[in-house]
């Protein structure tokens, strides 16, 4: 499997650190080695729409098992706030790379 | 434009990029078409109401004649802007809400919308019956492919108002 997969970002509740149109390269092997920590960029599947990809960044994480994460843009994010923690098995990856217009 | 953006572009047009959702819910969340629909019922009554008016005869005094225009004035300067209103409602329902699955569901969708602005449009402009009635049939097919997206029936019944027209509402749960 190549760990690297690219994906297109749109809405904004990661603005400024990611604006719609920008892509990101996602390492999917990132946490095989370490665990995600607060402040990683990450992209997980959606816990309510599951063939949903977010991109967020983990604010806490919870034991082993989980992680929340919010938007860089509080006011305008859903996120762990509203669906509560994400399992790690739903984290696709860390974003490695920003590619910007 | 970046060479690595360029690269990942060009790669789009082979294999689309999934999308990665920066989801928000607070610029959006709050819609209705029931302002469109009111909008388009007040054209239409406007209208009946401008038909309705009794056109002063050659030989009408002057206080008749003032008062058919006064009358006149106030029921065009209604139907100006809620026919307006009824614009700037579907363009947020348009623009904001509609988002490209919906699309996917309901291809009519960007037709629908552009025709129903055209007779809006008309019905401003014109003392119009057919065009008001057109502005408020294509609203009412807004407002069932928008309540369709919410995942609610709507039923079809005349509204409760002088213009009694067929209008459509959501079967709430």
């Amino acid at each position: 499997m190549f760990p690297f997969r690219r994906f297109r970002v749109e809405d904004e509740s990661m603005r400024p650190t990611l604006e719609p149109g920008d892509y990101v390269l996602v390492n999917r092997w990132a946490y095989r080695t370490r665990a995600p920590v607060p402040g990683d960029l990450v992209v997980v599947e959606d816990p309510e729409v599951p063939t949903r990809f977010l991109v967020k960044r983990v604010s806490e994480t919870l034991g082993m098992r989980e992680v929340r994460v919010t938007g860089d843009n509080e006011v305008a994010s859903r996120d762990s706030r509203t669906f509560g923690p994400v399992a790690r098995e739903r984290i696709v990856g860390k974003v490695w790379l920003r590619l910007r217009r | 434009m970046s060479l690595l953006y360029s690269l990942a572009r060009a790669l789009d047009r082979i294999s689309p990029a999934p999308i990665a959702y920066a989801h928000c819910d607070i610029p959006c969340g709050i819609y209705d078409p029931h302002h469109a629909q009111l909008a388009a019922h007040t054209v239409i009554r406007m209208i009946d109401l401008i038909n309705q008016l009794e056109k002063p005869g050659p030989n009408a005094t002057p206080e008749q004649r003032q008062e058919y225009t006064a009358k006149l004035a106030r029921y065009v300067l209604v139907k100006e802007q809620h026919a307006e209103i009824a614009k700037n409602e579907l363009r947020i329902l348009w623009g904001d809400y509609f988002k490209p699955d919906h699309v996917k569901t309901f291809p009519e969708l960007h037709d629908l919308v552009w025709k129903t602005l055209k007779s809006a449009s008309k019905a401003r402009q014109e003392i119009n019956l057919p065009a008001a009635e057109d502005l408020l049939k294509g609203t009412n097919d807004i407002a069932s492919i928008f309540w369709k997206t919410k995942g609610l029936e709507t039923i079809t019944t005349k509204a409760p108002y002088p213009t009694e027209r067929q209008t459509v509402y959501p079967r709430m749960k």
